[in-house]
């Protein structure tokens, strides 16, 4: 049996099922007489004595200055906080609540009014908060449970969810696997998972009777899958993954924290393209420098509607904080051509590809493109943005653009709502945008090369078709001769040059697109590491010379055997 | 009374972490202080009230208290949300 979940820390562990908390949080919903008032305020009372003692003991174990013990602080706080136990002695004396359901109401109470703040990263706090009530229900209940003091066996844990007290109590020796039900991706349990390199997965809705303790399980979280019960096949199979992924992993590690830079000296800037917010917070995982590509349409992807702009502003918000001021590249929606949604009415084209796609989707359905804009112009009042649009082939398109961004602007401005600068670019993926660019550049801070594209515009060669990719590379002379007029161009106008197209995730073919003389590389997450190893193998004057010798082929094939000599 | 209005720098505003510290020093004063921004008010001395105050980047807060060593207490409260990340 296969369960699916979330990845949020990746890796493949193999263990038997413990589950942290056996029972549900039972409230007691009975309406208490006047006279055990006092008795469930002592109970709420002792229970927070307990938990109390429960996380002095584990903190006591902390260094003072990391992050967990600070956590475990804030925790504590709260539950010695005044105002906090009034609210749930008031509510137990005066609405005749048992302990546990004062509790439960007041937490919950806290934890919407802290998601609905304005400010994202405030707001996600409410999942802590959440969680604390849990513990002290627990507590009440007599559930609290003694922690785990030792594992004796590699174990994968199970939970509804995992507070970052909870993280922090938890072994370290066999701990091998974490499975949650429940938790965001911006949780601090995510995030400490992934610190600690422990795989886990999150959002899986294991039934936790099925699984007894002692189960044995295999948690693949390259594939974000719970097995349950291997049987041989599926346990050998997961068993070579695994050796191969940690052989891998450890030739490829002594590269992740060092950047993309070549034997004599020259850094390359080397980052991801991303779809989704999970994704997101694997770019440190990998060494990404920041986001070359953040394709913003898998919003809209499986919805009915279109996310409004509090939900937009809010995504690009915990996208930032996730990247702690790393680039944050995002590209405006992306829609037509191959790309259905089922969220937006679209015509029905005889030629989609050369259809409204891209910016000229957007350009034609204003209040569309106005949210997102707003939601990006807000964000970037948190943190560095940059902003490109895709399938823009004349200045004219510009104008367009930009007219809208000053309204929405102006519009921000007289709704006293704050917004930040963008850099902005475009992704240069049409050969009319490749001989237009020097009328667009004056307005541009970058530019992002889409080899994909630009391939099938400039070949007539649709992308979707097996037998005209294999005829029509990207790797021909053609695309090189467009990449290669786009960098001179923008280099001459000093406007920095990036490629984010499936060429940069090749780590044969990254060496030769920096040696025409890119400035930065975005590549797929899971090519990342090895392209940052064949960049920083070579050194920028073989680079150099192999763009040079590449630019001179006619063939196909022969340029193909320029990538193949090289290495 | 003694009272200070600053603004909050702080990138992801005052998130749980700093707030625990904040409300640590201000517990070492004994005068009431409180923090007042967005239209609401809270104790500086209890984390459940101030997180839900929303002290996140370029608010601006009201900090002021009544009783022994308010100066003290103000400037070293204000101080934090300056400074605190």
């Amino acid at each position: 049996m296969s369960i699916t979940g979330i990845i949020v820390s990746s890796g493949i562990a193999f263990g038997q099922a413990l589950h942290l908390i056996h029972t549900e949080h039972h409230l007691d919903y009975r309406p208490i007489p006047l006279s055990k008032i006092p008795q469930q305020q002592g109970k709420f009372a002792k229970a927070l004595q307990e938990l109390q003692a429960q996380l002095t003991h584990s903190q006591a174990a902390l260094d003072s200055d990391s992050e967990n013990y600070q956590l475990i602080e804030a925790d504590l706080l709260l539950l010695e906080d005044d105002e906090l136990i009034e609210q749930v002695n008031d509510a137990i004396r005066t609405l005749q609540l048992s302990a546990s359901v004062a509790v439960e109401r007041i937490f919950a109470h806290q934890a919407n009014e802290l998601q609905s703040l304005d400010d994202p990263y405030l707001a996600n706090r409410a999942q802590d908060v959440r969680c604390l009530g849990q513990r002290v229900v627990a507590a009440i209940n007599g559930h609290l449970g003694q922690g785990l003091d030792k594992l004796d066996k590699p174990t994968i844990l199970l939970a509804q969810d995992l507070t970052p007290a909870e993280f922090a109590l938890l072994p370290r020796e066999n701990l091998c696997g974490i499975v949650l039900k429940t938790g965001g991706l911006t949780s601090h349990t995510a995030i400490l998972a992934r610190a600690a390199g422990i795989p886990a997965i999150l959002s899986c809705q294991f039934d936790a009777d099925s699984i007894p303790n002692g189960t044995p399980l295999v948690l693949d979280a390259l594939n974000g899958e719970l097995c349950v019960n291997p049987n041989p096949d599926q346990q050998a199979r997961l068993t070579v993954t695994f050796h191969h992924e940690q052989a891998r992993r450890a030739a490829l590690q002594t590269y992740k924290d060092g950047p993309a830079q070549t034997q004599d000296g020259h850094i390359v800037g080397l980052m991801a393209n991303v779809g989704n917010l999970n994704d997101i917070t694997h770019v440190s995982d990998v060494g990404a420098d920041g986001i070359g590509l953040f394709r913003t349409e898998f919003m809209l992807m499986d919805v009915s509607t279109l996310p409004d702009e509090k939900a937009q502003y809010s995504l690009y918000c915990d996208a930032l904080h996730a990247l702690g001021g790393k680039t944050f590249t995002i590209r405006t929606l992306d829609i037509g051509a191959d790309k259905e949604l089922p969220c937006l009415c679209q015509e029905i084209e005889d030629n989609p590809a050369l259809g409204l796609r891209g910016i000229r989707y957007t350009l034609a359905h204003p209040d569309l493109f106005k949210t997102q804009l707003r939601a990006i112009l807000r964000a970037a009042n948190h943190g560095p943005i940059r902003l490109m649009f895709p399938m823009v082939n004349q200045v004219e398109e510009l104008d367009e653009v930009f007219a809208l961004i000053a309204q929405c602007q102006d519009a921000l401005e007289e709704e006293e709502k704050g917004y930040g600068e963008l850099s902005y670019g475009i992704v240069v993926e049409t050969p009319a945008a490749v001989f237009n660019l020097n009328a667009m550049l004056p307005r541009l801070d970058f530019v992002s090369i889409g080899t994909n594209d630009l391939t099938q515009y400039a070949m007539a060669a649709d992308r979707t078709n097996p037998q005209l990719t294999r005829d029509y590379p990207s790797l021909s002379p053609a695309i090189l001769a467009l990449i290669n007029m786009t960098i001179v161009q923008a280099k001459a106008a000093n406007v920095k040059v990036s490629l984010c197209g499936e060429l940069a995730s090749s780590p044969q073919i990254a060496p030769l697109l920096i040696g025409m003389g890119l400035d930065e590389l975005s590549v797929n997450l899971s090519s990342l590491l090895e392209v940052k190893a064949a960049i920083c193998q070579g050194n920028i004057q073989q680079f150099s010379a192999l763009a040079h010798t590449a630019l001179q082929q006619d063939r196909i094939a022969g340029l193909q055997q320029c990538i193949t000599s090289y290495k | 009374m003694y009272e200070k209005t600053v603004t909050i720098t702080a990138k992801h505003g005052i998130h749980t972490r700093p707030a625990a510290l904040l409300v640590k020093e201000a517990k070492t004063f004994d005068c009431d202080v409180m923090v007042e921004c967005n239209g609401k008010q809270a104790s500086a001395k209890s984390l459940f009230k101030l997180q839900t105050l929303g002290l996140y980047s370029g608010v601006t807060v009201r900090v002021f208290a009544e009783g022994e060593q308010e100066q003290d207490a103000v400037e070293k409260v204000s101080e934090l949300l300056i400074t605190l990340s």
